[in-house]
């Protein structure tokens, strides 16, 4: 990092100014549009409406607790989600058998698009927060299982040879072998699972509108044409998404520090 | 090849095909001992004649007739302003510098979140669909082009200038040649993607298409329509995929080794 810095030098201010012009001028256009009307002035809002809806929800405590409620919902998926598919995965990997049977059913139900489930789990569990945590944990259970199984097949023969020669027992050999070696896989499956369950929750709560997180939020924001509220809601889920994306490759390059590094 | 080995491959296929045939007959199994009420399990024959049914009555060519529509549109104007986007972004630093930041913000919030945003800004038309699903498909592309170009060694661009190629043949004759399998997996990509958001968006604003026909299906109780919808759903998806894997394989037969892409 430091290195990138000092090789632009005196261009870093240019280069972020640079970058800040085309949000900027969007931004002024959009204040512009909003007040001076025009075809579509109803629809856009002023800068400054967008400030007072953040404060507005930010003073009911409505943010805050629908913001609570989705990441219970997010977090609350993810864990089933990914605990789930790490054990799947896993049997998967290890248990030729169990290969045999659930890999034609995994790939078949993969292919339905996640939220194509959502009007079948509405009818056999309702549209509370049962629904949304099934859903959720569905979008991160796939790639849990997908990288947990491809990483414990991945491991390189030689290395399960040299198990052998030691004549390690299969729990050692998964222990000392297979589970360190599969780990940089894992992780990034668990980077995949962790952006799916964000997506898939605001999208469970945008098409089920019982409880209260920011996609209901948002939702109700757009019934009474309120863009200022949708506006702030966008902001704080883009923001989270970054946040959690950045939080997961942190941890994950924490956790992988012993590797010797490929990238 | 040994005769146990063989044996082992053919009991594998054996497996791979009972185990959804296992499935099949659960489900018919349980819904003929009625072990769940009619309405929570139908059967594997009500879903056939729902399908039937659709077929028939020409309702399910109709929907999905539709949302290919909307998925080839959508689809091609975002992948192709994606490609354009990531090219743009890889050739000219100072368009990089502009937009990058746009861009990566932008990323960050998933499509989904922008639905309430759009619905505002364009009504719940044809254009919000069109919209929304060229969206999906903008960044994998862009973002695959983007690493594409920016991963061709520098070297080759400077032969070029050397042979003073003008930039048409620059880019037809190494450009593309260089970047195609990279720009085709983030193509596929957005495919799958696209196809997901396009899903979603109908099942949240129904006039038309499979997602709406399973909304509808689910408002109306009527679990086997709405199991139709899940399978069709799937189906098409797979086909989707598998038709690019496919192409993408023949547009890249020229190269030695296969793609990686494969699976």
């Amino acid at each position: 990092m430091s290195a990138a810095l000092r090789r632009y030098g005196g261009g870093l201010p240019a280069r972020i100014a640079l970058g800040l012009l085309v949000p900027l001028a969007l931004i002024l256009l959009w204040d512009h549009q909003a007040r001076h009307g025009g075809e579509h002035a109803f629809a856009f809002v002023s800068a400054a409406q967008v400030a007072g809806a953040l404060r507005e929800l930010w003073q009911s405590g409505d943010l805050l607790t629908a913001y609570g409620n989705s990441l219970r919902n997010a977090f609350g998926g993810l864990f089933w989600g990914s605990v789930t598919g790490l054990a799947v995965g896993s049997a998967m990997a290890l248990l030729r058998p169990v290969d045999w049977v659930l890999t034609p059913l995994y790939h078949g139900l993969r292919q339905v698009p996640l939220l194509g489930w959502l009007p079948l789990i509405g009818l056999w569990f309702g549209s509370g927060d049962l629904s949304k945590v099934i859903v959720v944990s569905l979008s991160a259970f796939y790639p849990a299982v997908l990288y947990t199984y491809e990483g414990l097949k991945g491991v390189e023969a030689r290395m399960l040879e040299v198990g052998r020669l030691y004549r390690l027992t299969p729990w050692q050999t998964f222990w000392r072998i297979r589970w360190p070696s599969a780990l940089p896989s894992i992780f990034t499956g668990l980077l995949q699972s962790v952006a799916f369950a964000w997506i898939a929750t605001i999208g469970v709560e945008l098409l089920f509108p019982t409880g209260f997180g920011l996609g209901t939020v948002m939702q109700h924001g757009q019934l009474q044409a309120r863009l200022d509220i949708v506006v702030v809601c966008i902001a704080v889920v883009g923001l989270t998404g970054f946040a959690i994306n950045l939080l997961v490759a942190r941890l994950s390059r924490h956790a992988l520090r012993w590797r010797p590094v490929r990238t | 090849m040994s005769a146990a080995r063989i044996e082992e491959a053919t009991l594998r296929r054996i497996v791979m095909v009972a185990s959804p045939l296992a499935v099949l007959l659960a489900w018919q199994v349980l819904s003929a001992a009625r072990v769940f009420p009619p309405e929570v399990l139908v059967s594997p024959q009500a879903v056939l004649a729902a399908f039937g049914q659709l077929t028939a009555s020409g309702e399910l060519a109709r929907h999905l007739g539709e949302s290919l529509q909307r998925l080839l549109w959508g689809f091609s104007i975002g992948s192709g302003a994606g490609l354009l986007f990531g090219l743009a972004a890889a050739l000219s630093p100072t368009f990089a510098r502009l937009f990058d930041p746009l861009f990566q913000a932008l990323r960050q919030v998933p499509v989904l979140a922008f639905i309430p945003l759009l619905i505002l800004l364009f009504g719940i038309d044809e254009v919000f669909k069109i919209v929304i699903i060229a969206k999906a498909a903008f960044f994998p592309t862009a973002l695959s082009t983007l690493d594409g170009v920016r991963g061709v060694p520098r070297a080759w661009f400077e032969v070029a200038r050397i042979y003073r190629t003008p930039l048409p043949s620059l880019v037809w004759r190494v450009l593309i040649p260089a970047t195609v399998p990279s720009v085709l997996s983030g193509v596929r990509l957005s495919l799958t993607r696209a196809w997901l958001v396009l899903v979603a968006a109908e099942l949240i604003v129904a006039d038309s298409g499979i997602g709406q026909m399973m909304e509808m299906g689910r408002q109306m109780f009527r679990l086997d329509v709405v199991m139709v919808g899940v399978v069709v759903c799937g189906v098409i998806g797979f086909a989707l995929d598998r038709g690019f894997v496919l192409l993408q394989a023949r547009l890249l037969r020229w190269r030695a080794q296969p793609a990686g892409a494969e699976a």
